[in-house]
């Protein structure tokens, strides 16, 4: 199937400079090498093939800038890297922004970490880092800020205008989850536009990790989204193991699969706290987390710690599951399946709720591609996405599972899909708990520093917000020379304010809740 | 000194004492309610939430709410920089002073009573009117856009549902025939207006509800959006007597519901306020029992169920018993 895509590019984009790349080393499986002046006929081309801006990140190699554009599609897995050179003298690159909604984001972020120019850019200004920033920080040399982006370091700015006012939703905000800023522009109840102002969480991790060798940068993806410390986890390790070749052990993999559910579930579950709180409703939360709890207990036992965990290794585990897990996880299951019943009659069966939930904050699946979302909200809208589908990792070829999906694309379909989720996530475990073959949980001989090959790689897993991607680019030395995260939350916050524009301030701030965003993931 | 007395009652009269009395009375009542209010709503919404609640302070926490008054008002009372001063510091006095005037018509017992005025029940509609006001001062006062919205939201809520509360007790004035609050009470000797009336006492109850800006109609304060509403700007003793106005207010609705429609302070055996208070906390605990379990309605849900549905609910029923009445 993959092969018929690959004719059709070839012969579609026969004028460009094109490579094939191997899918199994590189995770893509395209090149298209792009020049400043085709780069945008290459995005309208993709745009028109219904194929959605996966990530968007530079690379400086010293000789020149590279700037990494990788476009996918949701309903059959082919990824394509398309790269486009720029000097680094003075880095000025066309802006696609029009064609892709979410580059508005993305180029922004390369402009401040790279100085790259985005010719065309709406609103070019910083999106996370402070004001008084006097360098590039992932330039690899020390380049001075230019003026053209000193003017343009003041972040956002709103005017007041007659007949409408701003509110400041956040940075302190209780229903921002964390530091978000959304600057509403607000007419009486209604919102005229809502603009998401992001930098409060910023760490730089994708600076600490070249600067760490890779066994050190180990505990710092969890700190990236600590309710889904473990899908972090397992992306840079396994991203890691794929680039050295390094094999995993079946059980390890099937014990990957089995906390990776668990943390899905958790996960969920402190949104489903929180979702319902957002909607004024505050019981539901305590309900949830009692729940959370008892999986916070049982992956406490097998990884050390309760939130940021830090379990998987390069080559395996940090240490084996034993019976008590086994034990406990199967009691787990059960005591879960009880309490969906509880959580329909109490929250989905609610007629406030639905009332609140239903027909608000609606996605429309055409609009999908322009942000390229992934996870439950581009799932809610009726696209059967998932990354442990296309591309499965770990053992999740070997298990049974569907993906649910909803029809409308509004704030209830999210809900349910991630109910939907839950369960189907109690199947995952189920079956490889069954399945789960005795053995070593980790690979003999994986050397205590790592130095992988020579070249790029792009690997992906499903996280509980969706898509969470690694590009890493390794010169062969013990650190990464560039290592990029694309997180879900990033894409899902692009679309807020379509979905808020119009609507109530109430059905925005409902909206805004069932993306299930992290800030620190966002921010990084 | 018994002339000394004589000579006082001369002046301000028998009756004036026994208002004072009654108006101290009332104000311990106010007080000692707020504090167990209080100390249920923490209670019962721990027990909801699979929590057991406060415990610490004193046998099952039963001087929290002690506890937590001294702490409001030993803080220092805090007044942001911009605020608009006389309205900001008015307005959580107003929010006090409707809600104790309504306690004066109460019948609590067959002879406990500060006044029984024969348009009791339009005292206590039209001072209750009045905390709206309160809010809208202190929304505008406080200079904050979140209070701003909140308090405008209060007042569109309150004129919606004010009519739809009018509309359902009129219906049990035109039964009892009678707008003195203690008649209604003693026409309910036989049967309670709860039966013959049961589509007015909901009508009444959830209009209720949303008058005193509990949850699921709790808009002007939405805490997932608005932060706090309209009292954000508010600290200490100020925000604790909005807090205050809130648990009387509640208590004041659920009195009224009792006395309309649960036969007041009538029953057997126990006396008379015995069965008022137990009807009114009943009434108070389901209420606690709404906000947490239910989540917030939108605004404009909440304006939609009260000129769509209340008003010509209660409308409809308001004619009907007086056509079944005229026969």
């Amino acid at each position: 199937m993959v092969g018929k895509i690959f004719e059709e590019l070839k012969t579609s984009l026969a004028g460009f400079d094109l490579h094939e790349a191997s899918y199994e080393q590189n995770g893509y499986h395209l090149t298209v090498d792009a020049q400043k002046g085709n780069i945008l006929d290459v995005a309208g081309f993709f745009k028109s093939r219904a194929y959605y801006l996966e990530d968007m990140c530079c690379v400086d190699y010293l000789d020149y800038l590279e700037i990494v554009y990788f476009f996918n599609r949701y309903s059959e897995l082919c990824r394509v890297k398309v790269t486009l050179k720029i000097e680094p003298g003075k880095p000025v690159a066309p802006t696609i922004s029009h064609i892709y909604t979410m580059a508005r984001w993305y180029e922004r972020e390369i402009h401040e970490f790279f100085g790259v120019y985005f010719d065309g850019h709406p609103n070019l200004t910083y999106l996370f880092l402070h004001e008084g920033i006097d360098l590039y920080p992932l330039r690899k040399k020390a380049v001075p800020v230019s003026d053209e982006s000193k003017k343009l370091l003041n972040s956002y700015n709103p005017q007041e205008e007659e007949d409408a006012f701003f509110v400041n939703l956040g940075p302190q905000h209780p229903s921002t989850h964390g530091v978000l800023r959304v600057v509403v522009k607000m007419d009486g109840e209604y919102i005229i536009s809502a603009e998401p102002v992001l930098g409060y969480l910023h760490r730089m991790h994708e600076k600490m990790a070249e600067n760490r060798s890779y066994l050190q940068f180990l505990p710092n993806p969890a700190r990236i989204d600590y309710p889904g410390a473990l899908f972090f986890n397992l992306a840079h390790v396994a991203t890691v193991e794929k680039l050295c070749g390094i094999e995993v052990p079946e059980r390890a993999q099937y014990v990957r699969t089995i906390t990776c559910e668990l943390n899905r579930i958790a996960s969920h579950l402190l949104w489903l706290g929180a979702f319902p709180a957002d909607l004024g409703a505050l019981t539901p939360f305590m309900y949830a987390f009692d729940d959370r709890e008892q999986i916070l207990d049982i992956l406490e036992d097998v990884t050390g710690s309760r939130l940021t965990y830090c379990y998987f290794r390069f080559g395996g585990l940090y240490n084996d599951v034993d019976d008590t897990f086994i034990d406990k996880t199967k009691n787990f299951i059960k005591r879960m399946r009880g309490r969906f019943s509880m959580y329909e009659k109490l929250i989905t069966g609610n007629v406030i709720f639905v009332n609140r939930a239903k027909g608000t904050g609606i996605f429309e699946q055409a609009e999908v591609t322009k942000y390229g979302c992934t996870g439950p909200l581009v799932r809610s809208t009726g696209i059967s996405f998932d990354i442990r589908k296309t591309e499965p990792y770990a053992v999740y070829d070997q298990v049974d599972f569907e993906v649910p999906v909803g029809t409308t694309g509004d704030n209830m379909d999210r809900y349910l899909v991630r109910i939907a989720e839950m369960e189907m996530s109690l199947r995952i475990i189920e079956q490889a708990i069954a399945k789960l073959p005795s053995g070593p949980f980790k690979a003999e001989k994986v050397p205590k520093k790592l130095k992988p090959p020579k070249g790029d790689i792009y690997y992906a897993v499903e996280s509980s917000r969706g898509e969470t991607g690694v590009y890493l680019v390794s010169d062969e030395s013990d650190t990464p020379y560039r290592m990029r995260w694309r997180v879900p939350s990033f894409s899902n916050l692009m679309t807020f304010p379509a979905l808020a524009e119009g609507t109530l301030l109430a059905d925005a701030i409902a909206t805004l809740g069932s993306y299930d965003i992290v800030v620190p993931e966002i921010d990084r | 000194m018994n002339e000394f007395i004589d000579k006082i009652l001369g002046i301000v009269g028998w009756e004036a004492i026994i208002t004072i009395i009654g108006l101290v009375g009332v104000l311990v009542v106010v007080v000692v309610n707020a504090l167990i209010l209080t100390w249920a709503e923490r209670k019962v919404s721990g027990h909801i939430q699979r929590r057991i609640g406060p415990k610490e302070v004193g046998p099952f926490g039963l001087l929290q709410p002690i506890a937590d008054t001294i702490k409001l008002i030993a803080k220092e009372l805090l007044t942001p920089k911009n605020v608009e001063k006389p309205l900001y510091f008015l307005a959580p006095v107003i929010v006090f002073i409707p809600v104790m005037v309504s306690f004066v018509v109460i019948p609590f017992d067959a002879r406990l009573q500060v006044k029984d005025i024969n348009v009791g029940i339009l005292v206590i509609l039209a001072f209750s009117s009045l905390s709206v006001l309160s809010i809208l001062l202190a929304g505008w006062g406080s200079n904050n856009k979140f209070s701003l919205i909140g308090s405008v939201r209060s007042v569109a809520q309150n004129i919606a549902y004010e009519i739809p509360l009018l509309l359902a007790l009129l219906s049990v004035v035109l039964m009892a025939n009678s707008l003195s609050l203690k008649d209604i009470v003693e026409a309910q000797k036989g049967v309670w207006y709860i039966f013959l009336q049961p589509i007015a006492f909901l009508v009444f109850f959830i209009a209720g509800v949303a008058e005193t800006n509990r949850t699921p109609f709790d808009l002007p304060e939405a805490e997932s959006e608005l932060v706090a509403g309209f009292h954000t700007e508010y600290s200490g003793m100020r925000f604790a007597l909005f807090f205050l106005a809130e648990y009387t207010n509640m208590f004041i609705i659920c009195a009224i519901t009792t006395t309309f429609f649960l036969g007041g302070y009538q029953g057997p055996i126990l006396p008379g306020f015995v069965w008022f208070f137990g009807k009114t906390y009943l009434l108070v605990f389901v209420i606690l029992w709404f906000r947490w379990t239910f989540p917030r309605v939108r605004f404009d849900q909440l304006l939609n169920f009260s000129w769509k549905l209340l008003i010509p609910v209660s409308l409809l029923n308001l004619i009907i018993t007086g056509g079944i009445l005229k026969l």
